[in-house]
């Protein structure tokens, strides 16, 4: 891409349009329905919702790594998760 | 807004297909090292359903820097991996981008604060403080976020939050199923079987299992 940096100049419309489609997907704007959020709000909102998911990632990580030690390796149930990973 | 049908497609079989490769069923590895396996899986395969996107190459380029990393990662996306790792050229900075979100949203949040006691000049200092280390903090979350600002970081935390709770959503799914068919599994098969799978697991009752009791495992869910 050369020379003079971005041909789309941002819109105000589009930014208003980011903002609340990313308020819509954060749960405590969901809950309370906050009208209007502050910057820093939005911000710190979203970041402490990307933190629980990563939490939410790490907890079932370790739900199925469980899961899968207790398999014994000739049981029945064994075959049916090999069977689905075998896809 | 949800990821696509075919996001979630495209993120199980690559999912389940890094759960082969890492032999997580098989090999006996420690629970960490399991765990470890499954959470790589589970983030290149978000990140190669997902395709081309600032923070998905962010996230395969973290991956990478790994060493035992790279070469599951080449393994699994063949050729998309030198795809997603070739360095952009130069992400274009949109440098006005930042001034005009903080202007649009501090419109919304002066018509509040019309009505209160006018606190100067102070609050509004304090608040950009506050949005620049907030900032700062969200280019930290979002994989490839450094090189990011206002407009661009927004749009990637955006897709990066929906693929994530995709990613979420869809790994329980799987555990759910894979705990149903461990159920469906024992409720099938003959009492020393039985035992023998239990062996791992707490469960003092299974003792008293007959052939034909009613099975009631345990459910961690």
């Amino acid at each position: 891409m050369s020379g003079r940096g971005s041909s789309s100049r941002i819109t105000d419309e589009e930014i208003n349009e980011l903002v609340s489609k990313l308020q819509s997907l954060l749960p405590e704007s969901r809950r309370r329905n906050i009208g209007r959020a502050s910057a820093s709000k939005l911000l710190k909102e979203t970041c402490s919702y990307i933190k629980s998911l990563h939490r939410d990632v790490d907890d079932l990580s370790d739900r199925l790594s469980a899961l899968m030690a207790t398999m014994d390796a000739n049981s029945p149930q064994a075959d049916i998760i090999r069977s689905l990973l075998r896809s | 807004m949800q990821a696509t049908k075919s996001f979630e497609r495209a993120f199980l079989k690559h999912l389940l297909r890094g759960f082969r490769l890492s032999a997580v069923s098989y090999k006996s590895m420690s629970l960490q090292e399991r765990k470890s396996a499954i959470k790589l899986s589970a983030d290149v395969a978000m990140a190669s359903a997902r395709g081309s996107r600032k923070w998905t190459r962010g996230l395969i380029t973290k991956l990478s820097k790994e060493d035992d990393h790279r070469s599951f990662l080449r393994l699994i996306l063949g050729t998309e991996y030198e795809r997603l790792t070739k360095p952009c050229h130069g992400s274009w900075k949109i440098p006005r981008s930042k001034k005009i979100v903080r202007r649009s949203l501090r419109v919304c949040s002066r018509r509040k604060n019309n009505l209160r006691a006018p606190h100067g000049v102070k609050s509004s200092v304090l608040a950009r403080t506050l949005v620049e280390k907030r900032t700062h903090a969200l280019k930290r979350l979002v994989p490839g976020g450094e090189s990011l600002d206002g407009y661009s970081l927004l749009d990637e935390a955006l897709d990066y939050v929906i693929s994530l709770r995709a990613q979420v959503d869809l790994m329980q799914k799987l555990l759910t199923t894979f705990e149903a068919s461990k159920l469906s599994a024992l409720s099938k098969c003959t009492l020393p079987e039985r035992k023998a799978s239990f062996v791992g697991e707490a469960g003092i009752h299974q003792q008293k299992l007959t052939e034909k009791a009613q099975l009631r495992p345990k459910l961690t869910l």
